[in-house]
């Protein structure tokens, strides 16, 4: 399937940020981050940060990812409080309470009081 | 009621609550998309912290392990949920790759076969299971248990043997009991509207129960009914009416008909005592179970009565502290159609023993994709277990372990046998009213 795209086409479709002109796509972020945030709930891997991401249906250059979503999406990973897919995260947060998990409550803290995605990881793309 | 003769005989009265039929409701529920692994990991958390504190006293010296855990030779424990690999279970596949025909592909009978192999998976993999002491014919996928036994060489893990839950816990009947005797009527497969229903058998048991009758004994039985309770299948619409174009007007009225002379019929009951009405497979109620409580708006006559009662299917409440927990009986017909047992209530008694009323939900048994909760698993054990729309009357006491004691009953479809139950809230006993017409 061939689509016919020119210069002009392609500038609306990436967002370009002045801020980030190296020119692709940057995992990164100038403050150094080389030691993941320990929690309880990181037990799971860290595939959770692909190269490319597109989530609900935008190319995020930026991913619009910090230290909050990745302990999110370490707790939507974590095998032991079951599925993450079908649910908001908020949810599965309560019924791992209810279930006598003892979920960690930083994660409802940053769910209920900050502004942070309420789906799970894999929400709109599964 | 009064009735021209020395003794009148009044209703006795009892105490009904229902407050375990909330967890069947779905009225806050959003549906967003989820599938049904939300409502199998409920299970297997519950039944599995279940059976972790039932194992040391089964086997004390084990050591309980996951699947993936599981080590050649090691002998251990292990808890998951099990899944039937039936080779003639239907399978929607078959729809495009057979020929299509008009009969449909499925029929309902029973889809057992010699090659039937069980499978045990928890949230880190599944085993292939072997050995003789799990027989598939008897299990079904979707129940939890715990296994003792070692894996083999070649991968499978043959079972020695098997945990299963047994019966929850029950509250005490209250001692300072009856002195009276009280009873409630159970009915189902009452099927107004179809070919071999009769309406002159349905008002004889309303008569029955109402107290119009002119047999003083008879009336001092009916007076002796609290509370009546139809389980499922009370209407069946004219289906060739739905072909699918538009009704005509007339059509719809009679479509309509056997809805009306429910109504009617239940008016006369509600004026009396309080009823319950459940839904069943061939009532105006969704397909997956549970089945939620048909709408009042389909009995204009009976619905503002107090003692009129629409209720889901399955249904839980209290009679004067005696509890009860019945189906419309679609968690034991397709029991029926994935195991065998040599009767009805050997499926009934298994649903008890494995506390869960539809362990085929949803492999099998339509169910909404709960996410929080599972609404089948019986936490508290009922003293009254009955399963409507049986082929016939059965009843059994069953004892438990722990001192408990269930009546289990199946109701038969009353359009063919004319036979409703009564039970005895005194001392659970029960018999048959059976009602018969000799044109």
């Amino acid at each position: 399937m061939a689509t016919t795209s020119n210069a002009k086409n392609m500038k609306g479709f990436y967002k370009q940020t002045k801020s980030n002109i190296t020119g692709g796509i940057s995992k990164s972020k100038p403050s150094s981050r080389k030691v993941s945030p320990k929690h309880a709930a990181t037990q799971g891997s860290d595939a959770t940060q692909p190269a490319a991401l597109i989530s609900h249906g935008s190319v995020d250059v930026n991913d619009g990812y910090d230290e909050k979503e990745e302990m999110l999406r370490q707790f939507d990973m974590n095998m032991a409080y079951g599925p993450c897919v079908g649910m908001t995260r908020v949810d599965r947060w309560e019924r791992a309470l209810r279930l006598g998990m003892n979920p960690p409550t930083e994660i409802e803290r940053l769910l209920k009081t900050e502004k942070v995605q309420q789906d799970c990881l894999w929400q709109g793309r599964v | 009621m009064e009735i021209d003769s020395e003794k009148t005989h009044e209703r006795k009265q009892s105490d009904y609550t229902s407050l375990q039929d909330e967890r069947f409701e779905i009225q806050k529920d959003m549906y967003r998309g989820q599938q049904y692994s939300q409502i199998y990991f409920v299970r297997l958390h519950l039944m599995r912290t279940l059976l972790y504190s039932l194992a040391p006293s089964w086997k004390p010296h084990l050591p309980v392990c996951k699947v993936l855990g599981l080590e050649e030779g090691k002998e251990c424990i292990i808890v998951g949920t099990l899944f039937k690999h039936m080779k003639l279970k239907p399978c929607v596949l078959d729809e495009y790759s057979k020929e299509r025909s008009v009969t449909p592909l499925v029929k309902p009978h029973n889809f057992m076969h010699p090659d039937d192999s069980l499978i045990l998976e928890d949230e880190s993999g599944r085993v292939k299971l072997g050995g003789s002491a799990l027989s598939p014919p008897v299990y079904v996928t979707g129940v939890v248990v715990a296994l003792h036994g070692k894996e083999t060489s070649a991968g499978e893990f043959v079972v020695e043997d098997v945990l299963e839950a047994g019966l929850p816990p029950q509250l005490e009947r209250p001692l300072d009991h009856l002195k009276e005797d009280k009873y409630v009527l159970l009915v189902s497969g009452l099927s107004i509207g179809s070919n071999s229903s009769n309406p002159l058998l349905f008002q004889l048991l309303v008569d029955h129960i109402t107290g119009h009758v002119s047999d003083d004994e008879e009336l001092g039985l009916a007076a002796q009914i609290v509370h009546v309770v139809i389980a499922g299948n009370s209407v069946e619409f004219p289906r060739k009416l739905l072909t699918g174009q538009n009704m005509a007007s007339k059509d719809q009225s009679t479509l309509y008909e056997p809805i009306k002379e429910l109504d009617i019929m239940l008016n006369q009951i509600a004026a009396g005592v309080s009823v319950d009405i459940m839904p069943g497979l061939n009532d105006p109620a969704n397909f997956a179970l549970p089945q939620q409580p048909l709408n009042r708006c389909l009995f204009p006559g009976s619905a503002p009565y107090n003692t009129f009662r629409s209720c889901t299917n399955p249904h839980s409440f209290d009679v004067d502290n005696i509890r009860f927990l019945g189906t419309s009986g679609q968690n034991i017909d397709d029991l029926d159609k994935y195991s065998e047992a040599e009767s009805k209530l050997d499926f009934v008694e298994r649903t008890l023993r494995w506390r869960h009323l539809a362990p085929t939900a949803p492999n099998t048994l339509g169910c909404y994709p709960f996410t929080d909760r599972d609404p089948f698993l019986i936490e508290t054990c009922p003293h009254v277990y009955f399963v409507g729309n049986q082929d016939k009357y059965d009843s059994r006491l069953v004892k438990g372990s722990e001192g408990q004691l269930v009546r289990l009953i199946c109701i038969p479809k009353f359009c063919e046998t004319g036979v409703a139950v009564a039970v005895n809230l005194r001392n659970l006993e029960c018999h048959t009213r059976s009602f018969n017409i000799q044109l």
